[in-house]
């Protein structure tokens, strides 16, 4: 019958098809760009260059995972200390350094603050800090001022496109926007 | 056959004068089904200007006729009119083939009043023209609210997702001009691409029962038709414009419709709709423009015998998502569940900035019936779907521009399917399905794929039955099969493939190894059976009983299995599992309609028992440089749902009409003990309206909207640490927001302008008294109040 020859036709269509289309290419895999995998806060005193305080953290799978932090090192008392930033992305080769690359370059929608709990330690945005968003310092050149022996927590944190600023007291704070980057480092020691 | 329809269409044409006035002409009216004789039909012969009566084997006899052309106008109680010619040159028997039961086929039927439904023995509301009109500026989810038990899942205001019995998502089988709509419906913020302007009429059927269009349907079937094709010379058309105070929003919609006696028909419409920031009682929601155009063509002919049809639809969305709801962390989740004012308010503007969605949909579709006689309807269909998903997120540097979420979902599906009508008591339905659908996740996004590519192929085959067995009494029945075989391409970071020890179990899919990911090609296969079964009796011409039961079986669906990542918007990562089965519901459901002259009823209820239910709930945590982010797994478990609707109606006077719609769902996760998250409070709707048809059709309605606070869901609440200060932070995502109560205003009178033209004006105040509120229902509801006060105006010229 002339139906069942239009049925058994388009059937045979789909059966071609479906076995036509199906290509064995494997997609390519992703490596996010934004992806932040290393956070590195080297504090250097400006009067001996030997004496460091790292903070470390590591997160192989950016936002996807898992994040460890580690410190190096202990602040002394008395001392003040130049803070060096380093925001990378390892998972790429060679590392794509996101501060210098993605943020600074749009600083107007950034801004980084600190925080500090139980530590002696103040921190002023240097005159040549970059630009940030509403007449602020972005917060990536800062010194440090280290007061009585203390343990406590240090953390960083990177803001995205917040709705206001300050950055009076140095350590800066923020309304609005979304975290990049909520980073905490326990048992940092001034002795 | 096919002669004699060609031979009946013969015109009036030579006359030859004889004098020989005895030929006999012996008629017999059949059935074109099913062959049985047709009694007491008039038979009226034009010429003549005479009458006839056909006998209990439908046969009649006219006498001394003349040679010559005779022509004869059928007509009976159950059929169409029919009007044949004959060239009378000698004595003459002829078999005439009448359409009889033009109420049972309801293609044939042309009456507006007919609810043509879908289903016998389901719980199925038909919703009209003239109820979707109301809806022409909003959503497919707004318009399915006029059905009590039918609720909406939405994130923000222009991504409704309609809700049927607690049910949504894959849950829910959405039909547009009988193709099944593959638009990417996992998602929770995936709205379905249809246009509610493109619909005439609309089925909302509860549970599964409708099993020629699928067996997955564990919630329920929205069944969307186009307005149906009158066979006459005619053109007619609609043309519908309105403007929102809220959102400043306009729409314009158009509808044309030509059709010819000979069956053949085109059909052209199109939609643009456009709005700005939505506003808040309080304050404006600030990226919540929507763009939307859409366009639909159709032609094809249509007669009894057989027909075709080809159709095209367009649709393409752009929607601006609540800039508030963008967060980076749990801490920002918390500072805005908080907070009683969104983050970022800004002024009013038509801007759609990310986060946004941007989605186009093509649907592609050609058909073609032939009905056989004393056989039945053969129906064949071929469709193809293409499906693009654009969702923009938040982004830095040179990604800005680029979507986050880039997936093309293409579909081809065939069907082919028969009814055997001739025997009108006991009618059968059967049919085949397949499917082919190929997924592709570009990596252009430069985030890794939340949905891996796939090719997904389906095998169905179903047959249904309905047995007439008396007069009151309708049972019907039937079953399905399915196949679903998923082939995916899937990249997992090893930590997360370890961490879920996949390594133990699916080793084997592991197809390529890089330095931080597995390259992995799941291949599933799922054989599902579905079936039901259902019986309808009328106690009287004033109310009737139907009962139903469907079994129904849900394959897992591409997130379900494959999700793994961080979801933006609710700040938490979302986990599928390789390892799930397909879950199965066992649904039973009765309802009781009482049609009086002042007064109806109708109360519908159900008991719904799904093994295997999958669903995503917080189980544990993960520190990451961005703090602390609860892990969300779907999981597995067994649920049950119940509840009620009710509807009814009272005419108090002539003029005055008092409705009321009522839903009560509960819904338990038996293995935890839990309630079941996102459940539909108790909520009511009364609604007064007064109306004079004398004075311009006018209608006047006062609708009142009471949705009780949600008090029985499961507590996902969670503390995060604060790192610095050592301080525990309560999440708080689980609290439902507190009961609201709105009140609605709608008036509409219509006017004549010519003969063939006339014009509806319609006004309505939405949220009359600009109430705070903020929906159970709502994702954005931690984020921002709902829509504040609404005025609307639309103008629908029909010609």
């Amino acid at each position: 019958m002339k139906t069942s020859k239009f049925f058994i036709s388009a059937l045979f269509c789909l059966t071609l098809m479906t076995s036509c289309s199906s290509d064995d290419d494997n997609p390519i895999p992703i490596n996010p760009e934004e992806l932040i995998t290393d956070v590195t806060l080297t504090f250097t005193n400006t009067a001996n260059s030997a004496d460091t305080v790292v903070l470390y953290s590591d997160a192989p799978d950016g936002q996807d995972g898992a994040s460890s932090e580690s410190v190096t090192g202990s602040f002394t008392s008395g001392a003040t200390y130049a803070l060096t930033l380093e925001i990378l992305n390892t998972s790429e080769t060679p590392a794509d350094d996101v501060l210098n690359d993605d943020i600074i370059p749009e600083a107007d929608e950034h801004f980084i603050t600190y925080a500090v709990n139980g530590l002696n330690l103040t921190m002023t945005r240097d005159a040549n800090d970059i630009d940030g968003p509403n007449g602020s310092k972005l917060g990536v050149n800062t010194t440090w001022s280290v007061g009585a022996a203390s343990t406590g927590n240090l953390q960083i944190v990177l803001t995205h496109e917040p709705t206001s600023t300050d950055d009076s007291d140095g350590f800066g704070t923020v309304t609005g926007g979304s975290e990049d980057l909520i980073i905490t480092f326990n048992n940092v020691e001034i002795q | 056959m096919k002669s004699i329809i060609i031979g009946l269409v013969i015109a009036v044409s030579s006359f030859s004068y004889s004098q020989n006035c005895t030929y006999i002409f012996l008629g017999e009216l059949k059935d074109f089904h099913d062959g049985t004789p047709i009694e007491s039909a008039t038979i009226y012969q034009k010429e003549n200007d005479r009458y006839s009566f056909s006998d209990l084997n439908g046969k009649f006899k006219i006498e001394n006729l003349c040679a010559g052309t005779l022509t004869l106008v059928i007509s009976h109680a159950n059929c169409e009119t029919k009007t044949v010619s004959f060239e009378i040159n000698s004595d003459t028997f002829k078999t005439i083939l009448i359409e009889h039961h033009i109420e049972e086929l309801k293609e044939v039927s042309v009456t507006a009043h007919i609810d043509k439904k879908e289903t016998t023995t389901a719980q199925e509301t038909v919703l009209k023209a003239n109820t979707l009109k109301k809806y022409s500026a909003l959503n497919l989810g707004d318009a399915l609210k006029e059905v009590s038990g039918v609720s909406s899942i939405n994130t923000g205001n222009s991504i409704v997702k309609p809700m049927i019995n607690g049910m949504h998502s894959s849950r829910l089988l959405i039909l547009n001009n009988n193709v099944r709509l593959q638009d990417q419906e996992w998602g929770i913020e995936h709205a379905p691409n249809v246009d509610i302007n493109s619909a005439d009429q609309i089925s909302v059927i509860k549970g599964s029962g409708a099993l020629a269009f699928g067996g997955d349907a564990v919630g329920g079937v929205i069944v969307i038709n186009p307005s149906r094709i009158i066979r006459r010379d005619t053109l007619y058309g609609r043309t519908i414009i309105g403007g929102q105070s809220n959102g400043r929003g306009y729409n314009i919609s158009s509808t044309l419709n030509k059709s010819y006696k000979s069956g053949w028909f085109a059909n052209i419409q199109g939609s643009l709709k456009q709005n700005g920031d939505f506003k808040a009682p309080d304050y404006n929601l600030t990226n919540t423009g929507l763009k939307s155009q859409a366009f639909t063509v159709s032609a094809g002919k249509k007669k009894f015998e057989s027909g075709f049809e080809v159709y095209y639809s367009y649709l393409n969305n752009e929607i601006g998502i609540l800039g508030a709801s963008h967060i980076g962390s749990t801490f920002d989740l918390v500072r805005a569940i908080n907070s009683d004012e969104p983050n970022l308010i800004r002024d009013f503007s038509y801007d759609i900035n990310a986060p946004k969605q941007d989605i186009t949909h093509h649907l592609v579709k050609a058909s073609y019936y032939k009905r056989f006689q004393k056989f039945g309807k053969v129906n064949l269909q071929y469709d193809y779907q293409n499906n693009q998903r654009f969702e923009f997120d938040v982004r830095i540097g040179e990604t800005r521009n680029i979507p986050a979420i880039d997936l093309k979902l293409q579909t081809h599906t065939l069907l082919a399917d028969v009814n055997l009508d001739a025997d009108l008591d006991r009618k059968i339905n059967f049919g085949i399905m397949g499917r082919f659908q190929d997924n592709f996740a570009n990596p252009a996004t430069e985030v890794r794929r939340l949905i891996p590519d796939y090719e997904k192929y389906d095998f169905g085959a179903y047959t249904t039955t309905e047995w007439q067995i008396s007069e009151d009494l309708i049972v019907d029945a039937g079953i399905r099969y399915d196949f679903n075989r998923i082939d995916a391409k899937k990249f997992y970071l090893k930590s997360r493939w370890e961490e879920r020890g996949y390594d133990m179990d699916f080793s084997d899919i592991i197809i390529e190894e890089l330095p931080t990911q597995l390259l992995t090609n799941p291949i599933f296969n799922y054989h599902n059976i579905s079936a039901s079964a259902g019986v309808k009796y009328n106690f009287n011409d004033r109310s009737y009983i139907i009962a139903n039961y469907a079994l129904s079986s849900r394959p897992p669906n591409v997130s379900e299995l494959f999700s793994d990542g961080l979801h933006h918007s609710a700040a938490r990562f979302e986990l599928g599992d390789l390892r799930f089965d397909k879950e199965i519901a066992n649904r039973v459901s009765a309802s009781y309609a009482y049609n009086g002259t002042t007064f109806n009823l109708l109360t519908e209820v159900f008991y719904n028992n799904i093994k295997d239910y999958m669903y995503l709930r917080p189980f544990d945590f993960i520190l990451t440089n961005r703090g602390p982010f609860p892990l969300w797994q779907y999981q597995q478990t067994n649920a049950q749902l119940f509840g009620v609707d009710v509807t009814a109606t009272y005419d108090v006077s002539n003029a005055l009409q008092w409705q009321n719609k009522t839903a009560f769902i509960k819904g338990y996760d038996l293995k935890t003990d839990l309630p079941l998250i996102d459940m539909p409070s108790f909520n009511t709707t009364n609604q007064i309206t007064y109306s004079n048809e004398a004075w311009y059709n006018f209608s006047a309605r006062l609708k009142s909207d009471l949705v009780f606070e949600q008090n029985e869901f499961p507590d996902f609440n969670f503390e995060i640490e604060d790192e610095l200060t050592g301080d525990m932070i309560l999440v708080d995502i689980s609290t439902p927001p507190p009961a609201y109560h709105l009140l609605h205003f709608s008036s509409e009178a219509t006017f004549e302008i010519n003969k063939k033209t006339n014009l509806n004006v319609a006004i309505a105040v939405n949220n009359i008294f600009n109430t705070s509120y903020r929906n159970y229902l709502n994702r954005l509801r931690y984020y921002a109040d709902d829509l504040g006060r609404n005025i609307t105006l639309q103008l629908q010229l029909n010609y």
